[in-house]
């Protein structure tokens, strides 16, 4: 019977423990490529293995044991990458990665033992092989890189005395435990050099309990044992003893604390000087030592620290200490990863927002009916409880966004293993990462951009020996980045490799007969071409990309998400793929307009003013564009009346709203302003998505239906070349009063 | 009464009580005789364990002022493994015959 509710919790339980395990895995992933780039840094190590340890442990308790069992060897490897004894080197970075697949692969099939094939158990008892091969060498070969951290842990886990002070609890006799043992133990540990018993607290005889305690002692013990193992000998007692654990200083220590206490200082030497630890001068001739070896491979150029310590007698403690500080200054720019977090179920979140987009449309009929009945108080308590649901909606689509950077990072991995496996070098830029977005977005953009990453690096970047022919340095450059930009992201995908052949992309879609032949289209179109279904350039189909399938598929759910992609070729110099996408999908600040009887919303980020204009009396093409001139600067600009034909009584002078986009200002002609309204996002229907420049719909606090504007697209209509029939063909659908 | 006192050979925990009462008697007799020092031997002692310790330290929280005067090696390297050390160390206890005491 409990057996049974022991299974049923676990059945309950395991969903948050996969989740909580891919995290960690992905933590482990994004750590050991940091951990490439600092391998000094100790605490990244720390972080790994907790991570490691956090994995196998959470996984024993769900009895998944061939996690347990295979994460163990790799939290081995670890603790001796800890201890110093095994340095991190690409070859074990890359394993640690294998390793860590693997990891994910035995958690995602905890539940399904027949996904394990024989061929996955080879593999993973291959890792084991190789994992236990570098754990059990026991001649590990100390790298060079780890010869900093291995002195540093030197004056951290050499022989030292510690001071031990321990008040025992009145109870420890009758719990049976004796303080003498204890400092008997202890004697084990190393050389007690000084020990004293204080015996003051200890009632005159005759008041004696003899078998109360009340003694404690202090004692100074030599020894190389590290706190723990320190501590470890009052672990009995610990619950009702007051004990306390020092190393005295040293005066290498000294100085380390000295450093830790100082405020912000960058250079390593100065950190030095402006302690004590070395003079001015000595600091001086030991530059110049060092400048000599300038211009020498970064490996063999002697460090300033290393200088320090062999030419001016600094102590290695001093040096560690003020390099940890270096490091850890630097590490303050970046936050810190361990932030709290309270984990709820997305769709409870979700819930939340539908009822907040119902709230505000609640909200905004109440408001319609208290300025019909023209009562200010109760005017003004709608205008107040409408600015606090304008918070509420505020906070709470706050709480789906996340930084773009955590899906960007994942890349990192991609780009790694993708660039060896094609032979080419790349370095790897994130820009922008903590740039925030939906979560439900971020989640859909992950795989579109992944593809446009492989793509780049497939397509894009030429191999090494080809880049230096066209004067490129050999390893390519792959830029990830992204802002914020007018109520909208711009996700950037930049890579300096040969850019989109047109000619051959022209050529192609001749063949396909997606263009008529011998038909030329503007540039840009022809870029675009590579977004139709069934097209591909590569000579050679590479197992990553190439196929023709995916790219229209990029396109496709880019544009589910009322986002838009644009390609900026510059052939032989590199591609830039953009990708613009809203920051949210449900609920936006609009600005409501009305022409006829018809009611408009365009983000109010992108308005920028409002003009008025001689309605009637200017004279506008078939698509309802013409131009005004603002502030001496031509504007085009887009009548909303003849582009969606609605119908309506053109009275003598009209509104233009003006607009930013990404192609630039341009207004639109209205008819009635009525100002600034919240927006619930609903979808168009099926009929009505085909119609251009409107990317959805919105119910009004009166229970009208406004149709929400998409500026991009209306500038790409404002702009249009003439000769684009079927743009405007599909434009001039009738729109729903 | 004997001059000095002699600890037990097991001076613990389980004979602390019985140990503490002997020597509150015994240290009434000393007082009744005029003695001011008190003479404690611990040349039979074979067991020991800190609560036994701690009686012997009690006695340094008495108006009377008193002494070691003899020792067994078990004792003496309680005394110094604990941080008793001054009652033993430097002393001559003779083979630890307790004829050091006057």
């Amino acid at each position: 019977m409990s057996n049974d509710a022991d299974l049923d919790f676990i059945a309950q339980a395991m969903p948050a423990f996969i989740s909580e395990a891919a995290e960690q895995i992905e933590a482990i992933e994004t750590l050991l490529l940091e951990l490439e780039e600092q391998p000094d840094n100790r605490e990244l190590l720390d972080s790994l293995f907790r991570c490691a340890h956090t994995v196998k442990g959470s996984a024993g308790i769900f009895g998944l044991n061939r996690v347990v069992e295979f994460t163990h060897h790799v939290e081995t490897l670890l603790d001796k990458m800890r201890d110093g004894d095994i340095g991190l080197t690409p070859d074990i970075s890359t394993l640690l990665l294998q390793c860590n697949d693997q990891i994910k692969f035995l958690v995602d099939t905890a539940a399904d033992e027949s996904a394990d094939t024989a061929e996955l158990k080879d593999a993973r008892a291959d890792l084991v092989i190789r994992l236990r091969s570098l754990t059990d060498g026991s001649a590990p070969t100390p790298v060079k890189a780890a010869a900093a951290a291995a002195s540093a842990s030197a004056a951290d886990g050499g022989v030292r005395v510690w001071t031990i002070s321990a008040r025992f609890g009145v109870e420890t006799f009758r719990n049976g435990m004796d303080p003498l043992s204890i400092a008997r133990y202890l004697g084990t540990l190393g050389k007690v050099l000084k020990v004293r018993c204080i015996s003051d607290g200890v009632p005159p005889l005759g008041n004696l309990n003899p078998e109360s305690c009340y003694l404690s002692f202090v004692m100074e013990l030599e020894t190389a044992a590290s706190r723990e193992d320190i501590e470890g000998a009052f672990s009995f007692v610990m619950d009702d003893c007051e004990l306390d654990v020092v190393a005295p200083e040293t005066p290498g220590q000294k100085l380390a604390r000295a450093i830790e206490d100082m405020p912000a200082t960058p250079r390593l030497g100065d950190m030095l000087v402006s302690v004590g630890a070395v003079t001015q001068a000595k600091l001086k001739e030991v530059l110049s030592t060092q400048e000599q070896t300038r211009g020498m491979p970064v490996v063999e150029k002697a460090k300033i620290g290393d200088l320090l310590e062999a030419q001016a007698g600094v102590p290695p403690e001093a040096v560690a200490a003020a390099l940890g500080k270096q490091q850890k200054l630097r590490e303050a720019t970046t936050p810190a990863t361990e932030e709290r977090y309270i984990r709820v179920q997305a769709d409870r979140l979700d819930a939340v927002i539908n009822l907040l987009g119902e709230l505000v449309i609640a909200g905004a009929g109440a408001t319609l009916l208290a300025r019909e009945s023209r009562q200010v108080a109760l005017i003004e308590a709608n205008l107040h409880m409408n600015s606090l649901i304008e918070e509420i909606r505020n906070g709470t689509l706050g709480l789906r966004m996340v930084p773009v950077g955590e899906t960007f990072s994942r890349f990192r991995r991609v780009v790694r293993d993708t660039a060896a496996s094609l032979g080419k070098e790349v370095n790897f830029e994130i820009v922008g990462g903590d740039a925030e977005l939906d979560k439900s977005m971020v989640e859909k953009i992950a795989d579109p951009l992944m593809h446009l990453v492989r793509n780049s690096l497939d397509h894009g970047l030429e191999p090494p020996n080809e880049r230096l022919n066209a004067g490129k340095p050999a390893s390519g450059k792959l830029v990830l980045s992204a802002r914020h930009e007018t109520g909208a992201i711009l996700i950037r995908i930049e890579d300096d490799g040969r850019g989109i052949n047109r000619e051959r992309v022209l050529q192609r879609a001749w063949n396909r007969g997606l263009v008529e032949q011998g038909f030329v289209p503007p540039d840009d179109d022809i870029n675009m071409l590579i977004f139709e279904p069934g097209f591909s350039t590569a000579e050679q189909v590479t197992n990553l990309s190439g196929r023709g399938v995916g790219m229209d598929v990029v396109r496709r759910n880019i544009e589910a998400l009322r986002g838009s992609i644009r390609l900026n070729s510059n052939p032989g110099k590199g591609l830039q793929v953009d990708i613009r996408l809203p920051l949210t999908l449900a609920i936006i600040d609009g600005f409501l307009v009305g022409v006829g009887k018809s009611k408009f919303v365009l983000p109010l980020e992108s308005v920028v003013e409002v003009i008025e204009s001689g309605g009637q009396n200017i004279k506008v093409d078939s698509h309802g564009r013409h131009c005004v001139e603002l502030r001496e600067a031509v504007l085009p600009v887009v009548r909303l009346r003849t582009l969606y034909t609605v119908e309506s009584s053109l009275p003598d002078r009209v509104s233009i709203v003006v607009v930013n986009s990404p192609r630039g200002k341009f207004g639109i002609e209205v008819e009635v302003l009525l100002g600034q309204n919240q927006t619930v996002i609903k979808p168009l229907g099926r009929l009505f998505r085909s119609l251009r420049g409107i990317s959805g719909s919105s119910i009004l606090g009166s229970g009208e239906v406004a149709l929400i504007l998409d500026v991009t697209s209306l500038a790409e209509l404002t702009t249009a070349v003439q000769n684009g029939t079927s743009v405007a063909a599909t434009a001039q659908g009738s729109v729903p009063a | 009464m004997n001059e000095r006192f002699e600890l037990p050979a097991e001076l613990n925990i389980y004979s602390a009580l019985d140990t503490r009462d002997a020597l509150l008697a015994w240290i009434a007799d000393q007082g009744a005789k005029g003695r001011e020092a008190l003479d404690v031997s611990a040349q039979d002692v074979v067991e020991i364990d800190g609560a036994g310790l701690q009686l012997v330290a009690s006695l340094s929280n008495l108006e009377q002022s008193w002494r070691l005067v003899a020792s067994s090696d078990v004792f003496s390297e309680a005394c110094r493994t604990l941080g008793f050390a001054v009652w033993v160390d430097g002393r001559d206890f003779k083979g630890g015959n307790g004829s050091a005491s006057a």
